[in-house]
C-alpha cells in the first residue's frame, strides 16, 4: 500500500519532480530572467536531495553559493547582455532537427545504460555518515589535500582574469 | 555534533520551513481575497519613487558591479572551505593549521592584488 | 612535482610584480625559473615508486612518474621557447605582468595534467589550464574577433567540462573510486560485468577530451578561436595546451580505461577518420595561414589519437611524446615567423609570404624546415613522428586508418607547400627585407635546427621511455 513506502521516498519523488520540471522550464521559458529563477528553484530541489542523502553541509553550501551568489552573477550577465527584445536569431529547422536527434540519442543511451544500476547498489554497503561535515573535513584535509591547495591557484587565476577583463587598462 | 545523524533529525526544521512558507502564502492569498480592489491606471503603474516611470527596467549597466560580484564569489568559496576545517580543528592539529594558512596566504596575495589594482574602487 | 611548485610560485610572483615595482625583472625571472623547473624536473627522473611516495601528503593525487616527467619536460622546453617568441608581444601590452601571471597559471594546469593520478586532479588541472586561457584569448579588448574567440572558447569549453564531469560521476558511481589505476584494476577485474553506465561515462569523457584536443566533430570552436586570439596566444594554445591535453588524454585512456578498450576504440577510430578528412580538406581551402595552421592542428591531433587508439600501454607513450615535441617545435617556428610577417604586411594570408625567399633567405629557409616537418617529409622530425605512430598502429586491426592517414597527408603536403611556393616562386611588390629582430631570428634558427636534430637522432627521445 501507499503507506508502506517510507517518507523519504515520497520526498525523493517530489524533489525529483520539482527539479526536473524546473530544469525543463529553464530551457522553455522565453524570458531569460524567468530561466534564472527556475534555475534557483532547481538548485533548491537539489539541495533537498543532498539533505536526503544526509549531506547537510553540501546542501547549505549549494544554497549559499549556487542559489545565492552564482545566480546573482547569472542575473548580472543577463542585465549586461541587454536582452531587451527578441534579438535571438531563429535557427533553421535542420539545425533544430539535428539538435533534437543528438539530444534524444544521448537521452536514450543514458537511460539504456542505467540497466544494471540497481544491482550495484546492493553490492556496495552504504555509509550514511560520509556526507557529514566532520567526515567531509577529514577527507578534504587528508586525502584531497593536493586538490584543495591547488584550487587556490584556480581562484587566483580567476581573480587575475576578472580584473584584467573587467578593469579599464591603466596606462 | 551527534556521530550518527540522519535526515530525520532535521524534520522539525523542515516543519518550520513549511510553516513559515505557508504563512507567507496564506497572508498573501488572504489579503488579496479580503481587501477591496480599485484598479485604476495610476495604481497599476510601476512605482518609481513617485516620479513617472520611463522606458524599460532592462538597461545595460556597468561591468563594475559584475567585477565586485565575481570577486565576492571567489572569496565566498574560500570561506566555505573553512567550515570543514573548523569542525575538525583539533583532530587535524598543527598540520591542519599549516594547510589552511598556506591556502589563506595564497588568497590573501590575491586580495592584496585586488586592492592594489584598485579593482574595488569606483571610478568613472 | 617541484617543477609544478616553481611554476605556480612564478605565477604568484608575476601577479605581484607590478604592485612591488619589479616589472622589468619579471621576464628574466620567468626564463630563469623555467630553466630551474626544467632542471629540477629531471632530478626526479627514474624514481622508484615501489619505495613509496616522496610526497605522502599528496599521495595518490598526483604522481610524477617517467611519462609525466617526459611530458612536463616537453611542456617546459616549449614554454621557454614560447616566452622568447612572445617577448615582442609582451612589450606592447599595458598590463604585461597580468599576462605573465595568467600564462604561468595555465602552465601550472598543464603540468598537473601530465601527472594526475586522480580524476579530481584531472578536473582541476583542466580548469586551471582553461580559465586563464579564456581570458587570454579575449585579452585584446578592442578587437571584436578576439572577444568572439574568448567568448566562444568559454561557452564551448564549459560545455565540454560539463560532459567531463558527468562522465566522471558515472565512472565513479560504477567503480567507487576516483583513482585511475584503481579504476583500471576494477575494469580489468570485472571482465565487462560493470554496469553499462560506467561505459557510458567513459564515452562521455572521451567526448570531453576530444573537445579539449579539438578533434572532429568537436573541432568547430578551434578555427575561430585560433584565428581570433592574438597570434602569440594561438601559438601557446596549439603547442603547450595541446601537449598537455594529449598527456591527459593518454593517461586517462591508456592507464585508466585501457582494459575497456573494446568499448571506446570504435568511437575513437571514427573520430580519427573524421578529423583526418575534415581538417585536411578544409585546410586546403583556407586563404589565411593562421587559419590553415588551426585546421592542420586538428589533423595532427588525429595522428596523436592513433597512438592512443593502438592502446599499447607503455609502448604508446614514446610515439606521442615524440610527436608532441616535433609538432610543438615546428609550430613555434611557424607561428614566430607568421607573427613577424603579419605584423609587417598587415595580414596573414598566403600572399604575405610572397618573395620571402629573396627578401629574407634565412627566415624563409627556417619556414621551409617547419613546413616540411609539419607535412611529414623525411629527415625532418615530423616524418619520424608520423613513422612511429604508424608502426604502433600497424600491429592493430585499424590498418584502414593508416591508408586514410597517408592519403590525407598527401593533401596536407599541398597546403604546406602553398607557403613554400609563395616564398620562392611568387614575387612581391616590396623587395626590402621584412624586419626581424635578432631574438626572433635566433629563436627561429634554433628551433629549426632542433627540428632537424631530433629528425637525425629520433631514438634519443624514443629510447628515453623504454
Amino acid at each position: 500500500m501507499l503507506l508502506n513506502i517510507p517518507l523519504t521516498q515520497y520526498l525523493f519523488y517530489f524533489l525529483s519532480f520539482v527539479a526536473l520540471l524546473c530544469g525543463l522550464m529553464v530551457v522553455f521559458s522565453k524570458n531569460p530572467v524567468h530561466s534564472v529563477l527556475y534555475l534557483v528553484l532547481t538548485f533548491f530541489a537539489i539541495a533537498g536531495h543532498y539533505i536526503l542523502l544526509n549531506a547537510q553541509f553540501l546542501a547549505i553550501v549549494h544554497i549559499v553559493v549556487y542559489a545565492g551568489a552564482i545566480m546573482v552573477l547569472f542575473l548580472f550577465v543577463i542585465m549586461l547582455l541587454n536582452l531587451n527584445h527578441d534579438s535571438e536569431p531563429h535557427k533553421n529547422m535542420l539545425l533544430k532537427g539535428a539538435a533534437v536527434l543528438a539530444g534524444g540519442l544521448l537521452l536514450m543511451v543514458l537511460t539504456g545504460s542505467l540497466k544494471g544500476a540497481e544491482t550495484l547498489a546492493m553490492h556496495q554497503p552504504l555509509n550514511t555518515q560520509v556526507g557529514l561535515i566532520k567526515n567531509l573535513g577529514t577527507v578534504l584535509f587528508k586525502d584531497f589535500l593536493f586538490p584543495f591547495e591547488i584550487s587556490s591557484i584556480l581562484l587566483l587565476g580567476a581573480m587575475v582574469g576578472a580584473v584584467m577583463i573587467g578593469k579599464k587598462e591603466i596606462k | 555534533m551527534n556521530a550518527s545523524n540522519t535526515p530525520f533529525d532535521y524534520f522539525p526544521l523542515i516543519l518550520m520551513f513549511i510553516v513559515a512558507a505557508g504563512f507567507v502564502v496564506f497572508t498573501m492569498v488572504v489579503t488579496h481575497w479580503l481587501g477591496p480592489k480599485r484598479k485604476t491606471k495610476i495604481k497599476l503603474d510601476t512605482f518609481e519613487c513617485g516620479i513617472e516611470s520611463k522606458g524599460n527596467a532592462r538597461v545595460p549597466f556597468s561591468i563594475k558591479y559584475f567585477l565586485v560580484a565575481i570577486l565576492f564569489v571567489l572569496f565566498d568559496v574560500e570561506v566555505i572551505f573553512m567550515y570543514p576545517w573548523a569542525v575538525n580543528f583539533k583532530e587535524l592539529g598543527a598540520l591542519g593549521i599549516i594547510e589552511m594558512f598556506s591556502f589563506i596566504a595564497l588568497l590573501l596575495v590575491g586580495f592584496y592584488y585586488i586592492i592594489a589594482k584598485k579593482a574595488l574602487t569606483w571610478e568613472d | 612535482m617541484k617543477g609544478l611548485f616553481i611554476v605556480s610560485g612564478l605565477g604568484i610572483l608575476a601577479m605581484l610584480a607590478e604592485i612591488f615595482k619589479f616589472k622589468k625583472l619579471v621576464y628574466p625571472l620567468v626564463l630563469i625559473g623555467l630553466i630551474a623547473a626544467y632542471a629540477v624536473n629531471f632530478t626526479e627522473w627514474n624514481f622508484d615508486w615501489s619505495q613509496g611516495n616522496p610526497y605522502p601528503l599528496f599521495a595518490n593525487m598526483i604522481r610524477f612518474d617517467n611519462p609525466a616527467l617526459a611530458f612536463s619536460g616537453v611542456i617546459l622546453a616549449v614554454a621557454f621557447f614560447w616566452f622568447i617568441f612572445a617577448n615582442d608581444y609582451f612589450k606592447n601590452e599595458t598590463n604585461i605582468t597580468d599576462h605573465f601571471a595568467l600564462v604561468l597559471f595555465t602552465l601550472t594546469g598543464a603540468l598537473m595534467l601530465t601527472a594526475y593520478q586522480n580524476m579530481v586532479t584531472l578536473f582541476l588541472g583542466i580548469e586551471i589550464m582553461s580559465i586563464p586561457l579564456y581570458v587570454l584569448a579575449a585579452s585584446r579588448k578592442n578587437d571584436m574577433s578576439s572577444n568572439e574567440a574568448g567568448f566562444k572558447y568559454l561557452i564551448m569549453g564549459s560545455f565540454a567540462t560539463g560532459f567531463l564531469l558527468f562522465g566522471i560521476a558515472l565512472v565513479y558511481g560504477a567503480t567507487g573510486t576516483f583513482d585511475i589505476s584503481l579504476i583500471s584494476a576494477k575494469i580489468a577485474a570485472a571482465h565487462g560485468a560493470l554496469p553499462i553506465f560506467c561505459y557510458a561515462g567513459i564515452l562521455l569523457m572521451l567526448v570531453a577530451m576530444c573537445f579539449k584536443v579539438s578533434a572532429a566533430p568537436f573541432h568547430f570552436w578551434a578555427p575561430d578561436v585560433y584565428q581570433g586570439s592574438p597570434t602569440v596566444i594561438t601559438a601557446f594554445m596549439s603547442t603547450i595546451v595541446k601537449t598537455a591535453a594529449f598527456a591527459a588524454f593518454m593517461r586517462l585512456f591508456l592507464f585508466g580505461f585501457g582494459p575497456a578498450h573494446d568499448k571506446w576504440a570504435t568511437g575513437l577510430s571514427v573520430i580519427i577518420a573524421l578529423s583526418l578528412v575534415i581538417s585536411n580538406i578544409t585546410a586546403a581551402a583556407q586563404t589565411s595561414v593562421k587559419r590553415m595552421l588551426a585546421y592542420s592542428s586538428i589533423s595532427h591531433a588525429a595522428f596523436m589519437l592513433m597512438a592512443i587508439l593502438a592502446n599499447n600501454g607503455d609502448m604508446s607513450v614514446p610515439p606521442i611524446l615524440y610527436y608532441t615535441f616535433a609538432y610543438s617545435i615546428g609550430s613555434i617556428t611557424a607561428f614566430a615567423i607568421l607573427y613577424a610577417i603579419s605584423k609587417s604586411e598587415g595580414h596573414d594570408g598566403f600572399d604575405a609570404f610572397n618573395g620571402l625567399g629573396k627578401r629574407n633567405p634565412l627566415i624563409a629557409a627556417c619556414m621551409v624546415i617547419a613546413m616540411l616537418s609539419l607535412a611529414g617529409i623525411p629527415i625532418t622530425a615530423g616524418f619520424f613522428a608520423k613513422y612511429y605512430i604508424f608502426t604502433t598502429l600497424m600491429a592493430t586491426t585499424y590498418k584502414w586508418l593508416l591508408i586514410l592517414a597517408v592519403l590525407t597527408s598527401a593533401v596536407g603536403v599541398y597546403y604546406y607547400f602553398k607557403v613554400i611556393i609563395a616564398m620562392y616562386f611568387k614575387s612581391s611588390a616590396k623587395s626590402e627585407a621584412v624586419a626581424f629582430d635578432s631574438t626572433t631570428t635566433a629563436l627561429v634558427v634554433i628551433t629549426s635546427l632542433l627540428t632537424l636534430a631530433i629528425g637525425f637522432v629520433p631514438n634519443f627521445i624514443i629510447d628515453m621511455l623504454r
